[in-house]
């Protein structure tokens, strides 16, 4: 049966189907949450997520997948399970005042980087680092270093050395991006041609 | 790009009277104050029932959307638009993919829903079981498909799950030069030789049809959806979002000079809305079940590209690597 | 300066980019994983934009408008090297291919910021960034499939075994080479063929991959001159399919 489209005639797209086996469960990569700052001075936002199968590849597929439209300046990638996630409160509600965590004291001091969430419906936001010995002590410590009074909805969590975070030197591949102008709406005007077009209609030899 | 015309059946699924009152109570003031949901809220089981199958649907249809416009990709008529159709159809799978995430919040993985995809189990878009026999096919799809898909996706971004308004949101910014790019084609086809402007006429009296089947069965044979639009889960009436697309667009296609195969559309100065013939809903149903021109492609493409790339993720998988819900 | 050699070099640049990007297109929406499908496709665009940008050079230069020289041209009038022309085959040849030309246009690309043709010089500097992700791109996928399983080991081998004669091909030298040289336009194909040797051995030799024997391999060649295998015609006349119903119209 030949198809409409050339490409799908060089293969025999058929044969596939027979072909099918059952997956096994979970047959599939991990997910990885994507950061992006669009411009210098703007907050760094989570904006979604890659499935990868590790940390360098999820970075790949994050830059294709969140900024090949836009600006972007730095780009980080995280795996879902290094995050941790405090509970969620409603519009209005700090949830730092609402949960406080129970810090033990023993491990090592590093560095964590906190991300607030607003406002339901919105994305969570770079706040910034801190020193912590544990992840109920880096939230406790973003309540207080972090925590300016407007009331904060969710916190995530994770440990600097669990993020990929792109460079001053890798900024370069985003050099091109204003110049894709194919992707933007502002490059398709033809108002000209409709309204040349309705002129020449108008005064169209009428029978 | 996606489809009303989702069949929203009764499923398997707690009742909604058999939820905790008080938890639902919550659940329903905070959707009526306008707030979001999140995915670590409490929701009621219809409601996480229905999403993943609405997001799911709408996944789908971008994925499957990319092949009736990607029959034309190696064909596109000079540079500009070889470049933009190939971003168009690279955007239509960049949205699936936001698409499966945001449906992924709600515990099902993408894996499960590519293979209910594939096995035919879900559904999407019946506009894409239509063959785009020319480029003119392919120019009616980029600026009238899109401008249906972009009625619905307005409206549903102001639905109450926080992930799936997301996804919209970010989705719609990338829309806006798809649709701009459409029109733009077919002005040129419209406007240009008398062959183009036949082939552009030809090419929209074949997809009149199924673009009125677009948004869905009328409201008089749907199902009832009242507790979804309660939940903002359905955010407007297929026949809503029809006439909001007829009232946009047929005056842009008529102000081209083009007919539509259609002697009853008109407005109804009085009351405001379209008429129309009314479209044929048994097709409609056979369509989407599985007999239409294109249904058997679309499905074996899509199994071919997983089939195909099996050996690559294979290659990658790690086996300690452990799949869990994403975040937001 | 020597014109014809600024334009045959622009026109084979040119060529190949949008040859390949043309290629790599045909896996729009047909990809092995969708992240990955969606990356593919953006360096396809790219390379077609690249290509835009030689061929406006060349219309500076007296040559037709962009549409016209690559829609309207046959075969026989094509520079690009074979590599560029052969069908996509599986991934592990696409990407293969993806690998070894773009390893090569990065090399290109950074000797040619020193071009004493500003025009060029510019270009090659304004998309460095868009080949280094190429180039990332490529080498964390070779690194990754020529170390996964036996079965991408063995593909990935098969294809770099059929695709090496032709990726040879890239560096065929023009009869300019010596003014190119010696006007300090370019510096030319053969060292650059070494340069590419180095960093290609380099990338394999951190896979389970084997790089084939330069001493019995024997480059495809002739695309340079216009002499090319079956597969470039038939994909010429699918590119300009449409255009080909009207050249005259406007799409």
């Amino acid at each position: 049966m030949k198809s409409l489209d050339p490409r799908l005639n060089r293969v025999d797209i058929y044969k596939y189907q027979q072909e099918l086996k059952p997956k096994a469960s979970m047959d599939q990569f991990e997910t990885y949450e994507v950061f992006v700052r669009a411009k210098d001075g703007k907050a760094m936002q989570h904006e979604g997520i890659v499935h990868g199968p590790n940390k360098e590849m999820a970075f790949l597929f994050a830059k294709e997948q969140f900024s090949r439209r836009g600006a972007c300046v730095d780009l980080w990638v995280a795996l879902t399970s290094d995050l941790m996630v405090s509970p969620i409160s409603d519009n209005e509600e700090n949830i730092y005042d609402l949960v406080q965590l129970e810090v033990d004291d023993g491990g090592t001091t590093e560095a964590y980087e906190v991300f607030h969430l607003y406002k339901r419906g919105k994305h969570h936001q770079y706040q910034g680092s801190l020193q912590a010995k544990g992840f109920h002590d880096a939230y406790q410590n973003a309540s207080e270093v972090f925590n300016d009074g407007k009331p904060v909805l969710n916190v995530w969590v994770i440990k600097k050395a669990d993020l990929l975070c792109s460079t001053d030197e890798d900024r370069v591949i985003w050099s091109t991006l204003s110049e894709k102008t194919f992707r933007d709406a502002i490059a398709y005007k033809a108002l000209d041609k409709i309204k040349k077009f309705k002129e020449e209609q108008g005064t169209g030899n009428k029978l | 790009m996606y489809g009303g015309g989702n069949t929203f059946e009764k499923l398997k699924t707690k009742s909604v009277k058999d939820e905790d009152p008080e938890k639902l109570a919550e659940f329903e003031a905070r959707i009526a104050r306008g707030e979001k949901i999140e995915p670590s809220d409490w929701m009621p089981d219809l409601y996480k029932r229905q999403l993943i199958r609405m997001i799911e649907q709408h996944a789908h249809s971008e994925i499957i959307g990319a092949l009736p416009e990607g029959t034309w990709v190696t064909r596109a008529p000079g540079f500009k638009r070889k470049l933009a159709l190939m971003a168009k159809v690279q955007d239509e799978v960049g949205h699936g993919q936001l698409l499966y995430s945001a449906a992924e919040t709600l515990g099902k993985s993408r894996e499960d829903m590519i293979d209910d995809l594939i096995s035919g189990k879900s559904k999407y878009s019946n506009i894409f079981n239509y063959p785009a026999f020319t480029w003119a096919d392919s120019c009616f799809i980029s600026w009238l498909v899109d401008a249906g898909a972009i009625v619905n996706q307005l409206a549903n971004s102001k639905g109450s799950y926080g992930p799936y308004c997301r996804a919209l949101d970010r989705i719609c910014i990338e829309e806006s030069f798809h649709l701009k790019y459409g029109h733009h084609c077919v002005i040129h086809m419209a406007t240009g030789t008398p062959k183009q402007r036949q082939m552009m006429q030809e090419a929209i009296d074949r997809w009149w049809p199924p673009m009125m089947h677009f948004f869905g069965p009328s409201d008089k044979i749907s199902a009832h959806t009242e507790i979804l639009m309660k939940w903002k889960v359905k955010m407007a009436s297929n026949d809503e979002c029809r006439n909001q697309f007829l009232d946009m667009y047929v005056p842009k296609i008529w102000e081209l000079g083009l007919t539509i195969p259609d002697p009853n559309l008109k407005k109804n100065e009085e009351t405001r809305k379209w008429e129309y013939t009314e479209p044929d809903w048994d097709e409609f149903k056979r369509v989407i079940n599985g007999d239409g021109p294109c249904n058997k492609e679309r499905l074996a493409v899509r199994a071919m590209a997983e089939e195909r790339g099996r050996w690559v993720r294979k290659a990658l998988l790690n086996p300690k690597s452990k799949y869990v819900t994403p975040l937001a | 300066m020597n014109e014809l050699a600024i334009k045959e070099l622009l026109f084979k640049m040119a060529d190949d980019q949008l040859i390949l990007g043309h290629r790599n297109s045909e896996w729009n929406g047909l990809g092995p994983i969708l992240e990955e499908d969606i990356a593919f496709c953006s360096m396809a665009q790219d390379k077609i934009g690249q290509s835009l940008a030689f061929y406006s050079i060349l219309h500076e230069m007296g040559e037709s408008d962009p549409d016209k020289v690559a829609f309207t041209r046959n075969a026989g009038q094509f520079h690009n090297c074979h590599l560029v022309e052969l069908p996509i085959g599986e991934y592990d040849f696409s990407l293969i291919r993806h690998f070894l030309f773009d390893t090569a246009e990065y090399l290109r690309f950074q000797s040619l910021t020193n071009s004493s043709f500003t025009p060029i010089a510019e270009v090659a500097a304004k998309i460095k960034g868009e080949i280094q992700y190429h180039v990332l791109h490529a080498n964390t996928w070779i690194k990754q499939l020529g170390t996964g399983t036996d079965e991408s080991i063995q593909r990935m081998q098969k294809s770099l075994n059929m695709a090496f004669p032709y990726a040879l091909g890239i560096f065929e030298e023009s009869q300019y080479e010596g003014d190119l040289l010696s006007e300090n336009i370019f510096e030319g194909e053969h060292i650059l063929r070494e340069r590419w040797i180095e960093e290609v051995d380099r990338v394999v030799g951190q896979t389970e991959l084997i790089l084939p024997d330069l001493a019995a391999e024997e480059a495809h060649l002739g695309g340079r001159i216009g002499e090319h295998t079956k597969h470039l015609q038939p994909l010429l006349d699918e590119m300009s399919e449409v255009i080909n119903i009207d050249p005259n119209a406007e799409w």
